[in-house]
């Protein structure tokens, strides 16, 4: 035989015409999909929303946003304290007075307010101009005159090879000591304005 | 048909809503992952202690320059160019800094070098790299000598021009350290000890002069062997000597112990030093009478600059196991000189090295300058940092806090 016959039903498949068999499994025409068929448009309509929505709200809350801006600088990581030279006293300055001037600059950020100007030695006072507090800009720079008068020449230095300038900062991020080193001319004119203020230090 | 554009709107809209959360990729501040810069490979020798006493500075040099060849690769930040660390161990041995600046020549992709830590290890690779050209860039010598000349105190005159530092001298900090000691901490009597070497010698001395010229006294001077620990001896003099006071020239693993020892015999005086001792390990070697000893060191402090917290936590993503201690940010930063040197002489050349690469990189380091970790780098015709600034710091709870800051402007 080279014809093929009928096949017969394997395990598990029933004839269609077979009245006790089931009928076959399709859509389910249950209560919920009665309701889903009667209101398939507006809940289509509600999911698309609902999509919308979540992808809206993800792409929201995760927005590019901008850092925050950097905080200020430190006042002392943008000021600069550089000696000019020796000058002549103010006039009217008390004896064994003598000044020297400085040229501060502010290099970027918030303006800087200089709140106080003073050197380490017990045998000197300061005097500045102008007095502090005084502000200065980002970019600017302002010359001061720093007035020193001997109160005790036995508290001096003969000659200090790094003496310090001591100045107090502000600006909006903090406030700060912070101790200026002005080289070696600074250290030689302080030191012969010294000598000269004490008759050459002869104590 | 109403049913069929309502699936096709619905279908549109989510396409349209997933589509638009893909594209809102976010710029995460990372460049492409690749790692490579391609074509050619430039090596950075790194010499310093990795192992030994003073391993805990060494192998921050180490990690932190091996931090900035990874974020340049990363930028690919020289077109062309992939760069590599090779870190040797000079056990802060002079002849082993040495042999190790020899190999770095000898391997002709090595264009620069970090390091070392000691200013006596410098001192013997200094001419070994400059024969060759080979620029060599230290974050923590801080011998004046070694960019001044030997009498750079009357004659300042540069020796090798293939030398440059990020750290400022002890030409600065000894005076620093003796007007803090003298002026705001009111010592007045001072016994000096030192350990002979050419960092620890070099810094009492200059300590020493200024405190001098400050009007202050010298109670006593004494030099140790830095390989032993027991300073009883030398305790009981300083017991004795009456100081108020103890400058000590050297480094933590002496300092630490000689702090303790210099209490344990009755003098309760502080111990200061310089950048050598500014190390965590030097407060556990001395103990819980440490505290009120003071530390100098070269730079601001961490918090005070935003570039040093990017560094601090990009170290601390990178995970190293070690700290990246006090020469950490100035490692960076003289990896990256070298860095900006390279990339210099390799766009002045139409993008790829020229064959004379060693000499050009030495040339082009005088004139580098950028924003680094530490501040603004750039270097003076001697090879120096510009960037001169100094802390005080004293031991407080358990740990250096800085008490006071200050910049050379001279």
């Amino acid at each position: 035989m080279s014809g093929v016959g009928p096949v017969e039903p394997g395990e598990g498949t029933h004839a269609w015409d077979d009245p006790g068999a089931s009928p076959p499994s399709g859509p389910p025409h249950g209560r919920l999909a009665q309701l889903y068929d009667r209101h398939r448009p507006a809940l289509l309509a509600a999911t698309a929303v609902a999509a919308l929505l979540a992808g809206g709200g993800y792409l929201y809350a995760t927005r590019p946003q901008k850092p925050p801006p950097p905080p200020p600088p430190y006042p002392s990581q943008v000021v600069s304290v550089t000696y000019l030279a020796a000058r002549p006293a103010p006039r009217g300055a008390p004896p064994r007075s003598f000044t020297l001037s400085v040229l501060l600059s502010v290099e970027s950020g918030p303006p800087v307010t200089v709140t106080r100007i003073a050197q380490p030695y017990a045998g000197l006072s300061v005097a500045s101009a102008p007095l502090p507090p005084f502000r200065t800009n980002a970019g600017a720079t302002r010359k001061i005159a720093i007035t020193m008068r001997v109160t005790e020449c036995g508290k001096v230095p003969e000659n200090a090879g790094l003496p310090f300038l001591d100045v107090t900062l502000r600006n909006t991020r903090a406030m700060e000591d912070h101790s200026y080193i002005l080289g070696s001319r600074y250290a030689h004119d302080l030191s012969v304005a010294l000598h000269v203020a004490c008759g050459n230090l002869s104590r | 048909m109403r049913q069929r554009s309502l699936i096709a709107i619905t279908a549109a809209l989510a396409a349209g809503a997933l589509t638009l959360t893909a594209c809102g990729s976010r710029d995460s501040g990372k460049s492409s992952d690749s790692g490579k810069g391609g074509g050619t490979t430039v090596t950075i020798g790194v010499d310093a202690p990795l192992t030994g006493d003073l391993s805990a500075l060494g192998l921050g040099i180490k990690n932190s320059a091996d931090l900035a060849v990874k974020t340049a690769n990363k930028q690919n930040y020289v077109k062309g160019v992939t760069f590599q660390i090779q870190a040797l161990d000079d056990q802060a041995q002079p002849s082993s800094g040495q042999q190790n600046a020899t190999k770095f020549v000898a391997d002709s992709s090595v264009l620069g070098a970090v390091g070392p830590l000691n200013s006596s290890v410098a001192e013997s690779m200094q001419k070994v790299f400059d024969d060759a050209n080979l620029v060599e860039v230290s974050p923590a010598n801080t011998n004046p000598a070694l960019t001044q000349g030997a009498n750079w105190q009357t004659k300042k005159a540069r020796t090798y021009k293939s030398y440059f530092r990020t750290a400022t001298t002890d030409a600065v900090q000894g005076p620093f350290a003796a007007q803090y000691v003298y002026n705001d901490a009111k010592k007045k009597k001072v016994f000096v000890i030192d350990d002979k070497k050419t960092y620890g010698a070099g810094l009492a001395a200059t300590f020493t002069q200024e405190f001098k010229k400050l009007g202050g006294t010298i109670a006593g001077t004494e030099h140790i062997n830095p390989d032993t620990k027991d300073f009883s001896a030398v305790a009981t003099k300083v017991k004795n000597s009456g100081a108020d006071v103890v400058y000590y020239g050297g480094e933590y693993p002496q300092a630490g112990p000689l702090s303790k020892q210099i209490k344990a015999a009755g003098a309760k005086v502080p111990l200061v030093g310089g950048d050598g001792i500014y190390d965590p390990t030097f407060i556990k070697l001395a103990g819980s009478n440490s505290a009120g000893d003071l530390a100098t060191s070269v730079g601001a402090p961490v918090e005070q600059l935003p570039s040093a917290k990017e560094f601090v936590a990009n170290y601390k993503a990178g995970g190293y196991k070690e700290e990246y201690a006090a020469y950490g940010g100035y490692s960076y930063d003289s990896a990256w000189a070298i860095i900006e040197a390279v990339k210099k002489v390799v766009e002045d050349n139409g993008g790829k090295l020229p064959s004379d690469a060693r000499a050009k990189v030495t040339a082009a380091m005088q004139n580098v300058s950028f924003d680094g970790v530490t501040g603004k780098v750039s270097f003076d015709e001697f090879g120096d940092t510009t960037n001169k600034q100094l802390t005080v710091y004293a031991v407080k709870n358990g740990a250096w806090a800085p008490v006071k800051s200050g910049t050379y402007t001279g």
